[in-house]
């Protein structure tokens, strides 16, 4: 029983749905243009929450509005390290937010990732391709995430090998050592 | 009184800068009223909708799952408390569960075709929507699902911390698996409503004011 594919699909409807911006101008101050969904600044122009949710904690939240989308999603953290892993990568991306150009500095709260999506993006940017871009993100980052993983595990095995074979050595340094101290402290004595 | 103003522990602290003032403003574009958007809808107390869930169940026994299914989303709950709510959408779910996958579309084609069948449909995509905002919310807090799943009291904070080096567990958490079988049922669904009805139901439901 695989949830992903209807999980994408649901994703990419709902997304190609919300998609739908217009050049709106902000009501408050004039000669500005603002994203209405991180302003909010008028309840009108604010549209109902989208939650799309594989399981408790992998989903996708859409928040619509009318000049801008705000997209973030809640990557699979099934343990601490993927937790760690998921902050650390999300960071990376998040720091780099300029050469995404819809990736949002700060992810909002229980999400790990935001976009924000305007009305300029989907004029300049073809719209199902943004939705294919976010999809396609999804997917890596849970294939990075889990690829990562391995190789912490992995590494975390080689190190406690070498930690455990590490103390037969060190055991003869130390006796032989207390030995030299003990020969000295007898010459001195 | 001097320029210089009496200090106080609020005035000193930046408590006062998180203050929105604008909602404190009665004319700002913040404090819009919503409610002039929408004819209002009847209030549907409590105990109605146990009834009405009453007769759905009764109907899903009978064995006529599609007259259960209508008959729940003809009357959904936009106005109400929250209990009310919460136990139509557990009916709407608890009928959509109990329906086989291969009777789906078919069943979503008959009720798109009726009269009314649209806007049935625009309801059912608003139930998916919730159920799914619901439950993964709900079992983030813990408490307010506690009634309804059995197994979320569990979940809360009695399963060990996994430390990550075992790959067996991780993969399928056991405290995930109840979520996630819901989900999948709702997930479906939605494939399915959107085949059907198309996208403008989601239009729809993310514009319409009436809030189920």
């Amino acid at each position: 029983m695989s949830t992903l594919r209807p999980y994408r699909n649901a994703v990419r409807a709902s997304l190609t749905a919300a998609l739908c911006l217009s050049n709106f101008a902000s009501q408050v101050a004039e000669r500005h243009n603002v994203p209405e969904v991180e302003a909010k600044t008028s309840p009108e122009l604010l549209l109902n929450n989208l939650v799309v949710a594989r399981n408790k904690d992998e989903r996708v939240l859409i928040e619509p509005s009318i000049n801008s989308v705000r997209v973030s999603i809640k990557v699979k953290q099934a343990d601490e390290i993927e937790d760690i892993l998921v902050h650390k990568f999300s960071r990376f991306l998040s720091q780099r937010a300029e050469s995404f150009l819809i990736l949002r500095r700060k992810p909002i709260q229980d999400y790990d990732i935001s976009f924000l999506i305007t009305n300029t993006h989907t004029e300049q940017l073809l719209t199902n391709k943004l939705v294919d871009f976010i999809l396609a993100f999804m997917e890596d980052v849970d294939k990075e995430i889990s690829e990562m993983k391995l190789f912490v595990n992995s590494r975390a095995r080689s190190v406690a090998e070498t930690f455990l074979v590490q103390p037969e050595a060190k055991l003869g340094a130390i006796t032989d050592r207390e030995r030299g101290k003990a020969r000295f402290a007898g010459v001195e004595g | 009184m001097s320029i210089i103003q009496q200090h106080t522990a609020a005035s000193l602290s930046d408590a006062w800068r998180t203050i929105d003032i604008d909602a404190l403003v009665e004319d700002s574009s913040v404090n819009f009223d919503t409610s002039t958007l929408h004819p209002p809808q009847p209030e549907t107390s409590e105990a109605e909708v146990r009834q009405i869930n009453g007769q759905v169940r009764q109907l899903l026994r009978g064995g006529d799952a599609e007259g259960a299914l209508r008959g729940a989303l003809e009357t959904p709950v936009y106005n109400g408390p929250d209990a009310a709510k919460d136990a139509h959408l557990h009916t709407v779910i608890e009928v959509l569960q109990s329906i086989k996958a291969s009777d789906m579309t078919p069943m979503l084609q008959r009720i798109y075709a009726t009269p009314g069948g649209s806007e049935c449909l625009d309801v059912l995509m608003k139930y998916l929507y919730k159920g799914m905002a619901a439950t993964t919310t709900a079992s983030g807090s813990g408490d307010s699902s506690a009634p309804r799943t059995p197994t979320s009291g569990v979940r809360g904070g009695m399963t060990p911390q996994q430390t990550g080096f075992s790959q067996v567990g991780a993969r399928a958490g056991a405290s995930s698996d109840s979520t996630g079988a819901a989900m999948s049922v709702l997930l479906s669904w939605h494939e399915k409503v959107v085949d059907v009805a198309g996208m403008g139901c989601i239009g729809r439901c993310m514009t319409d004011w009436r809030k189920v």
